[in-house]
Formats: structure tokens, C-alpha cells, sequence
């Protein structure tokens, strides 16, 4: 479905609702189509390879709202379902807080150079996936001590997917992006019984930006060996890395009370630090839509407000939190965004292994199992796997450990950040350093 | 809208109000698809008991000539299996927020799955566009999997043998106006502000769900079922003293209009004020090996990742789980049962036929302490030579099914909930839990614990709270010391994730102990050598 069909799709939409009753409507119209390659010793395990479309309609009835989505794009079955769903928003109290968002705010003119979308996968087919999965496959098993592993599972994707937006106070945007990523997972057998499992991945906007597919089969292979032996250590507070790699989901927890929702719902333990002092200086990022080849980036948010970059922590100090429309009403705060794109960390001149060197003693700490944190109070308990540090090296690894804490506490003893973003997420974590933090073993 | 490899190797388990509000607000995320947007009519449309009969065809605006015509692409490469697995889910939702319900949300997903099998290989396609062409296109798809020649498609598609009826509902949600749903969030938001002035915010959301699937086979079987689910969430968050804290108790089942008796909501609202505002008292939990008793119901959240993960049979054909090769090996005590359990009545978890039209029943994970049998699809049955169990399920038609658990709980044992809670010296008791996860291959497992006791001489003293449990699941199986005879099935709205496809679950255990495992507290290492006595 081109651009110009969706276009008239969320239009028709727009008008249609308004011919119904609603007095502002915003329509969301997205086609998405990807491929998905996986293989499994030696063969083929699974294809799936499907194009799918959707609208999505916000409307603003009588001073009330409500949302709605479906994928029946035919104008008939549209007129029947914004029907029913403009009914269905008559029953709903009033809200006042509820309206589009100040046009003055919307996007004007996409962006220049966001590099989001490469016209390459259009020369891509299944059979190419499989063949770099198979080859991923290969490499995973050409590793010294590979005749400990049980399985090896690579995979091949990418997509393309189309947004577009029509608001009916004055919005007309699209975009387009394409996704690439290869991964491969092995499985090995450990001396105990144990089975562990660990993987490489690459995720990335354009083709030629993916890694050497060999590489990352290798490096599969070699992730898993190294977890063979793994132990519980004995609990202690101790100096903690935090692998860039696995650094995000414990950024997320930092992110996830910035939201306006979390603001005004009381479920947030950074309420009142804007312009205050939350955490070391370590802690200092932007978040960056405008990055190009990001893998959040965008020209506009979901309500259609224009991208901007927003500092978020700078030397420790909070600078802004993620507002949306409707909240930002509630609370009496200017729009900023909805929500969170690409981290821009300010970076620390070192590598991970200098970052070692200098704790000397301590956890490193490569993958999160389970654990959650508490967004009102900030306590968090999280499981890690990793590695001990000892004689600032990275010695044996460690298995079934929990560490414990509080943000409000902990992001003070952030004593230093890497050099080494990760590329293939957005939350671009360099790995971090916790000068001290609970860790519970035996 | 990002694949992330993250979520592909993660197995969990999680409930909240959160997530399945955010995924109502932009449903394509999870799919949504319509192209014949009638609201089900429930009742004219169960299939009845009495005389098995094609219901759906109408529905998805489809024949058997159609079915049958997809039928030959999916197989025109020669595959072993193919079907066609049709969809029609219609999900309204209502949230209440600052005391008023001012937003609602509806999805509508309707659109159909080809499958192809070959051996324990899958082609996978699916459209939202049911003609007969779209179909044919995704038949031809899926069939790439395969390299043969043709297998003709089956003469004729027949209905089989009657299902059973879990969650017959006695007053159906298609006759229910929104006007009507809204008191229940209304009044759940009153009494919670009534029974506690410490409450400062409340949010309820509140959805039903009417799914119609239909799925035709290539050995020509035709099955169908309704499978409706309502789910009611409540959070809180209460200040005292300038410090906050929040939880909440939520309510989910394959249950229509008449759940919400004011019994229900009365259980909601108590259940939700006492674990937000017991928080208040908490003192940190300790950190390091100590024995653990958990509470009966929702701690069944220690078997689904425990055990349950490992056993689906996916993983153990794979030879990639910590439990392949252990069947008909004892791994726990001789009272030691657990099972999964397609057959509770109205449960989040139940079904009355899997999603590839199998028979789904009660399987034995664990029986008197020996490995009995993982759950099945039916590519791993036809791998291990078994019958399937019934536990093929899938998130949507934009998913293939894989092995996937119902409800999960272990039988009641021997013992009373007073001698396994008097025989712990120094330990913890877990009460409300919000997700957990596991390493299928490693058995490291985890669970987050919302709120607890501490257990001091043998007594339920100091709460406690936000605490992460981690453990190997071989490891505390064979630790499982002590079971109760209380058994409750958790009534939680309970969501299961593996390889990026959620389905509904439900979970259920006896008060247990475990005698010793490791709790992620911030209370320091002081008493983590105590030990259980007995």
C-alpha cells in the first residue's frame, strides 16, 4: 500500500469522524511488512513473512475520549466502526484535559538526514536470510570447544513499516523506517546438568550497518562457553559494572517514572529533582530523536510534536520530564514528549576493561533475569548473571545472584561511564560503574 | 514497534494494568485487523454441545470451498500438515483515572494464519484480508517451507466430536451496554477512597474480550470455539507521613457480567487497600539463602517458572532445557504433584480445544515426585511419538501456536498452613508477586515479590516488600520440603510471554516451603545462615 493510499485512508477517517459527531479526531495509519528467518542445527526451523495494516483513531466527543483501532481500511466498514466507538465515547465521564495538541507544536517538514529507511531491503528476500542465518550457524560452530554445544539457533529479519498521521486541527505527516537485525543463540552443556544459553545480536536501520555475520556466530559460541562453571557467589555490598549491553533494562527503570502519567499519578520517586541534584555526575544524557540511523528516532512523536533534542540528566541534575499533551494539562507543564527515543549519553574517556582495572574488586554483571522496580518509592531487586572481578580482571562467572537497592541512593554512586555505547538498542548504554550495591548470593 | 532480540530469548510471566492499557491504545501493536466489524453475537453463535456444526463460516465470511482451496496451496509443496487458523477478537476496555472513567479503548483483530509443517519445520504467513485470493497468496507463502511435490488437500472438512464447555457464560457480554460497566469501575474507586484516607490515586481499568477462532486442518478436521475474557485491575498509591507506596489486586477469568457480584468487587477493593497500605510498615527484606514459605494461590508463579517453561516441550526436543532427559526421573519429594490444566472452569487459563483444534486436558508435569510428561504441540508430539496434550497455543492469528502452559499448580500435600509457617525459624513469607522469569537452559529462575512477612521463630511478624527471589529450578524442587493442603487457583490477570507471544494464564499452589533459596533484599546478609527446622 503506497504512501499516498494511507494518507487518504487516515484523511477519510478524519472527515468521516467529524461528519459523525467527534470535534477533533487523530488518525494513525500503519502498514508494516517483515520477513523472519530462523534456522536450528542444520535446518530450516521456521519462515513467517506477512504485510500488515492498521488505523488507529483517537477521538474528542462532546469534551470526551476515547481511542479505537482496527484494520478494516474499506470506507463502509469504517463508517460502521466509528459508529459504534463515537457511541461508546458519549457514555464516558468529561475530561477536560483532553484535546489535540497545540498546532504550533506539530511537525512542519520531515527532517533531513535521519538515514531511517534503506531502500536496499527491497532487494532482500527470504532466501537471503536464510543463507546468513545458516552462515551464522557455521560460524557459531568453527569456535574452539564447540563440541560442548547442544543447539545453535541464528535468525534473520527486517522490516519496513510506514506511519502516517492526520490530525483535523492541521496535521499531515508520515514517515517510513526499515529495520535489520541477525542473532544467534547456543546452547551448551555444563559439567552439572545445566544447560546455559547466551547469544549475539546486531539491530540496525540500514543494511550496511550490520556486523560481519561471522562475527557474531563466533561471538555466540564464545559468550556461551564462558558461562560454563558459573556459581553463586556470597551476598555483599560491592563495586558493580553493569555490561553495556544489558545497562538499558536498568536504565528503563529510570526512565519509566519520567513520564507525565507517572508525574501526576504519584507513581514516580523523581517528582520535585528537576533542577536538583538525583545523581552523581556521571549521570548525563540527552534523549535524541533526531540521531541519525537511530533506532528511536523519529520526526515526530505520537501525537504528531515535532522531534526535538531534550537534555534529561545533565551532571547529575534532572532537566526535563516526558510530557505529554494530556498530562502536561493536568499538571500545569508545557508538552515536551511523549516519550523516551534514543539516549545520548555524555560518554567517559575509558573501555570497559580499563573501567575493570580500576574497581579491582567486583561484579560485572552481563544480563538481568527477572526483577522489577518500584516506580513510586524507587526500590528495585534485580536478578543478574555475570562475572566476577578480581585483580581488576574479568575472573569466573556468576550464576542465580540478585542485586538490591534504591535509584534515589544508587545513581549517586555512579562513579564512571564507559566509552562504549551499545549501537544496537536505544537506550545506547555505556557500561556503568556502581561503587557499591547490594548483591545477594549465598 | 521494534523486534527486539531481547524479548525473543526472555520467558516471563507479569501482570498489569499498564501494559494492557498501553497495548489497548495502540492495538496494532499486538495486531488488530477487521474487515467484517459485527460485534459477535455470542449467544446465537456458541457452538453447541449437542450437534457439532460449522457456526463461524459466516463470520469470517468464508465456505469450505475457500478453506479447502487454501488447504491445496499450504500443501501444494508437500508438506506433512497444514491449517488455517481464523480469528475474530473483539476487546473493549475502560479506564478510570482522578475518579472518572474518561477513556475507553476498542480493538477489533480479525484476519487469518496459514500453516505449513514439515517435519518440525514452519512456514508461516497471515493476512487480514479474508478473500479468497489473500488466502491463496498466504497459503503459497507458508508453503515455501516445504520442496516437494504437491499433497492433495482433504475432499472434505467435518466437525468433530463435541468440546467441552469451561466458561459457558451466563450472562454474555454482547448484552451489556457500556452504560452498565461503568458502575463497576465507579464503585470500585468510591470504596477504595472510602475504606482508607491514606489513598491518594487510584486507577481501574476494566476490559471484556469476545474471541471466535475457527481452524481447519489438512486431515480435513474443522473445530471452532468462543472464548471470552473479562479482566478488572486495580492500583493504588497511598502517602503517609510523606512517604508513598502503591500495589493493587486485580481479578481476571473466561467469565461474563455476572462476575462482578458485589462480592467480587468487595474482594478486589479489601484485597487492593490491605497490600498498598501494609507496605507503610515494611522493613527491608534480607539479602542472601534462607527458607522461603509461600502463600497459597499466586506464589503458583514459582512453578510456572520453576518448572513449567522447562517443561514445554519445544525446549526439551531442542535438547536446550535443564529438563530434557529427566522424564521418569524422581527431581522431588513423593508429595510432590503438579499439573497443567486446560480443564478449570472459567479460568484465565482454560480452553476448551488448543489452537491447532487439539483436545486439551490435564497434563501431569509432575507426578509423586517424578518428571512425567512436557507439554506438547503438535510438532513435538510427532517428535517424541506421543499424542499431543493440548497445550499448542498462540497469541494471534499473527503467530504460529508453540507449546504453551493453561494453568499451572501443583495438588494439595500433607501438611497444615500453621505447622509449614511454625517451622521456619528465620525466613520469609511471599504473599503478592508481580512477574517473574527463567533461564529455560541454566534454570535459574526469578520471581519479584510485592509484598511479604517475615517469619521470625516461627511466627508471620514485620512486613516486607519489593523483593526479587532467585533460584534454580531443579535445584528448589527437590527443596520443596513442606506442602499444605490449601490449594487455591489464583484469580489473577496473569500473561505469559515467550519468543514475543503473550497468552492468558492461570497459576495455583498450597502453602509451601522451600528450605532454602535466595532472597534479593536490601536488609543486609544478617540471618541468611538461618535454617528451616524439620
Amino acid at each position: 500500500m503506497t504512501n499516498e493510499a494511507m494518507l487518504q485512508i487516515a484523511r477519510n477517517a478524519v472527515s468521516l469522524a467529524k461528519q459523525k459527531g467527534a470535534a477533533e479526531v487523530a488518525a494513525v495509519a500503519r502498514v508494516k511488512r517483515d520477513v523472519d528467518v530462523t534456522w536450528r542445527d542444520g535446518k530450516l526451523e521456521k519462515i513467517t513473512e506477512a504485510t500488515s495494516r492498521g488505523l488507529e483513531v483517537r477521538l474528542y466527543v462532546d469534551g470526551r475520549y476515547s481511542t479505537c483501532s482496527t484494520s478494516d481500511l474499506r470506507p463502509e466498514g469504517l463508517a460502521s466502526f466509528l459508529d459504534n466507538a463515537i457511541g461508546l465515547t458519549r457514555t464516558l465521564a468529561k475530561d477536560p484535559h483532553r484535546s489535540l495538541p497545540d498546532p504550533a507544536l506539530y511537525s512542519k517538514a520531515t527532517p533531513e538526514g535521519l538515514s531511517m529507511a534503506d531502500p536496499k531491503i527491497e532487494s532482500i528476500t527470504a532466501l537471503d536470510l536464510r543463507r546468513t542465518a545458516q552462515s551464522m550457524e557455521e560460524a557459531a560452530r568453527s569456535v574452539k570447544g564447540s563440541e560442548a554445544i547442544l543447539s545453535v539457533t541464528t535468525n534473520g529479519y527486517h522490516s519496513w513499516s510506514e506511519t502516517t498521521q492526520v490530525h483535523s486541527n492541521g496535521l499531515e505527516a508520515s514517515f517510513a523506517g526499515t529495520e535489520f537485525s541477525i542473532s544467534a543463540d547456543v546452547s551448551i552443556k555444563d559439567d552439572d546438568g545445566r544447560r546455559p544459553e547466551e547469544g549475539e545480536y546486531a539491530w540496525v536501520r540500514l543494511y550496511a550497518d550490520l556486523p560481519d555475520v561471522a562475527a557474531v556466530g563466533r561471538r555466540a559460541t564464545e559468550r556461551a562457553l564462558a558461562r560454563r562453571g558459573a556459581k553463586k557467589a556470597p551476598s555483599a555490598v560491592m563495586p558493580v559494572l553493569i555490561d553495556n549491553r544489558a545497562a538499558g533494562r536498568f536504565l528503563s527503570y529510570l526512565l519509566r517514572p519520567l513520564t507525565g502519567a507517572a508525574l501526576q499519578q504519584k507513581r514516580s520517586f523523581l517528582e520535585g529533582f528537576v533542577g536538583k541534584p538525583f545523581g552523581s555526575d556521571k549521570l548525563d544524557f540527552a534523549d535524541d530523536p533526531l540521531l541519525p540511523k537511530g533506532l528511536g528516532t523519529r520526526p515526530f512523536d505520537g501525537e504528531g510534536l515535532a522531534a526535538r533534542r531534550m537534555p534529561v540528566f545533565e551532571k547529575g541534575v534532572l532537566k526535563n520530564h516526558y510530557i505529554d499533551t494530556y498530562y502536561g494539562k493536568k499538571l500545569s507543564m508545557a508538552p515536551t514528549t511523549g516519550g523516551s527515543t534514543n539516549i545520548a549519553w555524555k560518554l567517559g574517556p575509558k573501555t570497559q576493561a580499563a573501567l575493570a582495572l580500576d574497581v579491582k574488586e567486583g561484579l560485572l554483571i552481563t544480563s538481568f533475569l527477572g526483577g522489577n522496580s518500584n516506580d513510586a518509592t524507587g526500590d528495585f531487586s534485580l536478578g543478574v548473571q555475570g562475572f566476577v572481578i578480581r585483580g581488576g580482571k574479568i575472573a569466573e562467572p556468576i550464576a542465580e545472584m540478585n542485586v538490591s537497592g534504591r535509584h534515589v541512593d544508587v545513581w549517586k554512586r555512579l562513579i564512571a561511564v564507559g566509552n562504549d555505547p551499545f549501537a544496537y538498542g536505544t537506550s545506547r548504554t555505556p557500561t556503568l560503574v556502581f561503587d557499591g550495591m547490594q548483591v545477594a548470593g549465598t | 514497534m521494534g523486534h527486539d532480540h531481547r524479548m525473543k530469548r526472555r520467558q516471563f510471566i507479569e501482570m498489569g494494568a499498564s501494559s494492557i492499557a498501553a497495548a489497548s491504545a495502540s492495538g496494532f501493536l499486538l495486531g488488530c485487523a477487521g474487515q467484517a466489524l459485527e460485534k459477535p453475537t455470542t449467544a446465537a453463535v456458541v457452538p453447541s454441545a449437542d450437534a457439532p456444526r460449522v457456526s463461524y463460516f459466516s463470520r469470517f465470511g468464508v465456505d469450505e470451498g475457500m478453506i479447502r482451496d487454501g488447504l491445496a496451496d499450504a500443501l501444494s509443496r508437500g508438506a506433512d500438515h497444514a491449517d488455517l487458523f481464523f480469528q475474530h477478537r473483539v476487546s473493549n476496555g475502560l479506564q478510570l483515572e482522578d475518579g472518572e472513567v474518561n477513556r475507553a479503548y476498542t480493538r477489533v483483530e480479525l484476519g487469518v494464519g496459514v500453516r505449513v509443517v514439515r517435519g518440525d519445520q514452519t512456514g508461516y504467513a497471515y493476512t487480514e484480508e479474508l478473500t479468497r485470493e489473500a488466502i491463496k497468496r498466504a497459503a503459497q507463502t507458508a508453503a515455501a517451507v516445504a520442496d516437494g511435490p504437491a499433497r492433495p488437500a482433504p475432499k472434505a472438512l467435518a466437525v468433530g466430536a463435541a468440546l467441552p464447555q469451561r466458561y459457558t457464560l451466563d450472562v454474555p457480554w454482547d448484552g451489556i451496554k457500556p452504560a452498565q460497566k461503568l458502575p463497576i469501575l465507579d464503585g470500585v474507586n468510591a470504596a477504595i477512597f472510602k475504606m482508607d484516607g491514606r489513598i491518594k490515586k487510584v486507577s481501574v481499568f476494566f476490559a471484556d474480550e469476545a474471541g471466535a477462532i475457527l481452524i481447519a486442518d489438512s486431515q480435513g478436521r474443522l473445530v471452532e470455539d468462543f472464548q471470552p475474557m473479562t479482566v478488572l485491575y486495580v492500583s493504588c498509591v497511598a502517602e503517609q507521613g510523606g512517604r508513598k507506596e502503591t500495589n493493587g489486586y486485580n481479578v481476571a477469568g473466561r467469565r461474563g457480567f455476572d462476575f462482578y457480584s458485589p462480592e467480587t468487587v468487595g474482594r478486589v477493593v479489601r484485597e487492593a487497600v490491605a497490600r498498598t497500605t501494609v507496605l507503610f510498615d515494611a522493613v527491608p527484606a534480607p539479602a542472601g539463602e534462607m527458607p522461603v514459605v509461600l502463600a497459597a494461590g499466586s506464589s503458583g508463579i514459582l512453578l510456572h517458572e520453576a518448572i513449567g517453561h522447562g517443561m514445554e516441550a519445544d525446549f526439551n526436543r531442542k535438547g536446550t532445557s535443564i529438563y530434557a532427559d529427566k522424564i521418569g526421573k524422581p527431581i522431588a519429594q513423593p508429595f510432590v504433584n503438579i499439573v497443567d490444566d486446560a480443564a478449570q472452569p472459567h479460568a484465565r487459563g482454560a480452553i476448551n480445544v488448543d489452537d491447532e483444534g487439539n483436545p486439551a486436558g490435564t497434563t501431569t508435569l509432575v507426578d509423586k515426585g517424578v518428571l512425567a510428561t512436557y507439554m506438547h504441540d503438535s510438532i513435538s508430539a510427532k517428535h517424541y511419538g506421543l499424542k499431543p496434550t493440548g497445550n499448542g497455543r498462540r497469541q494471534s492469528y499473527q503467530h504460529p501456536p508453540m507449546p504453551r502452559m493453561r494453568a499451572t499448580y501443583m495438588l494439595p500435600g500433607p501438611h497444615e498452613h500453621d505447622e509449614i509457617v511454625a517451622s521456619v525459624k528465620r525466613g520469609i513469607y511471599c504473599q503478592s508477586f508481580s512477574n517473574g522469569q527463567v533461564q529455560i537452559g541454566a534454570g535459574d529462575f526469578t520471581f519479584y515479590v510485592k509484598n511479604g512477612f517475615l517469619i521470625e521463630d516461627g511466627k508471620l511478624t514485620r512486613p516486607i516488600k519489593d523483593v526479587n527471589i532467585i533460584g534454580n529450578g531443579p535445584r528448589v524442587l527437590e527443596r520443596i520440603d513442606m506442602v499444605g493442603k490449601d490449594l487455591v487457583i489464583d484469580e489473577g490477570g496473569w500473561t505469559c510471554g515467550k519468543d514475543v507471544q503473550s497468552v492468558p494464564v492461570s497459576q495455583g499452589i498450597p502453602t509451601v516451603r522451600v528450605s532454602s533459596i535466595t532472597v534479593g533484599g536490601q536488609g543486609g546478609t544478617q540471618g541468611a545462615k538461618a535454617s528451616a527446622k524439620g
